[in-house]
């Protein structure tokens, strides 16, 4: 099964998508990864990313740091039954779009980033997808940042389509956007 | 006139929705950041970029609140789809602010007219009211 969790920042979208992945675990005895996507370069993040971590204490995921080509996390799996939790998609996005010296065109970083997740998808039993709704500002930012916002939300929409059920998570309170 | 309102955040695939779900022509469309010469012709429209008419309109120094009955009155049928733009922090520049008053209160306004309004995420609508 995969679901889509979708939510602005601060939302309360992690905690119910850490919820949701122990539960979903639960029922069949899932080895649970963590996929982290944020790119460890500097003393800030070092710390947030030992944060996370500390939240995630005792709920059993075993953390796997995969900033970019997700799919490639589950050479680091064991066989059998698994879930893995992606966290998240705009960390993805940003890194494939801007790790080079000039941003890799948008239709490749959907093309690629789709196929990925695709990938990742069927070596699993469940996946849930974190994913950030940064939309409704109204601000026009330049090119580079525009055809960023463009490239998460084809993919948003290409998710939601793939996902089995999304949900958006408002001030904590998970509201069905697919059931 | 019979309308309905779509609403949602930057490319959310909120035009794409409005023709697969109603069953529309992209004729239809007239992009608000165009000209009105480019109105569509027939008995139904469908609004894309509201807010981008509206900035437009601010910048000629125009009344879209006032100026969108007339578009509207026009057609039978109607379909505005508009950018959600007021999740943001409140921006310092004055011209930039009004905009955000006026898409808002447009919005109301066509909200309280239409006979259906749809909010788009992640290219699924969901009924609001």
């Amino acid at each position: 099964m995969m679901v889509f969790v979708i939510g602005g920042s601060a939302s309360g979208k992690s905690a119910y998508a850490e919820q949701l992945a122990v539960s979903l675990a639960q029922r069949t005895q899932q080895k649970k990864y963590y996929l982290a996507t944020m790119k460890i370069g500097d003393e800030e993040s070092r710390q947030r990313a030992a944060h996370h971590r500390e939240l995630r204490r005792g709920k059993g995921f075993i953390t796997i740091e995969q900033p970019v080509a997700i799919h490639r996390s589950l050479e680091t799996m064991v066989c059998g039954e698994k879930l893995a939790l992606l966290e998240c998609l705009s960390n993805l996005v940003a890194n494939e779009m801007f790790s080079e010296e000039n941003p890799k065109p948008e239709e490749l970083v959907v093309q690629e980033i789709l196929a990925s997740i695709s990938l990742l998808n069927q070596g699993l039993t469940h996946l849930v997808i974190v994913g950030n709704l940064v939309f409704a500002d109204g601000i026009l930012y330049p090119e580079p940042t525009r055809s960023y916002l463009r490239a998460m939300g084809r993919i948003n929409q290409e998710i939601a389509a793939m996902a089995d059920k999304a949900v958006e998570v408002v001030a904590g309170i998970p509201i069905t956007v697919k059931p | 006139m019979d309308l309905i309102l779509i609403i949602g955040g930057y490319a959310q695939g909120k035009l794409n929705y409005v023709c697969q779900n109603y069953h529309l022509q992209e004729s239809a469309v007239w992009d608000g950041n165009l000209p009105e010469d480019r109105l569509p012709l027939g008995d139904t429209v469908i609004i894309n970029h509201l807010h981008g008419w509206v900035r437009r309109r601010m910048a000629q120094g125009g009344c879209p609140e006032q100026e969108i009955h007339a578009i509207l009155a026009r057609y039978q049928y109607g379909f505005i789809i508009c950018d959600e733009v007021g999740n943001g922090i409140v921006p310092t520049d004055a011209f930039e602010r009004e905009y955000r008053e006026q898409v808002g209160r447009l919005l109301i306004m066509l909200a309280e007219r239409a006979m259906a309004v749809e909010r788009v995420i992640c290219g699924i609508g969901q009924r609001i009211r």
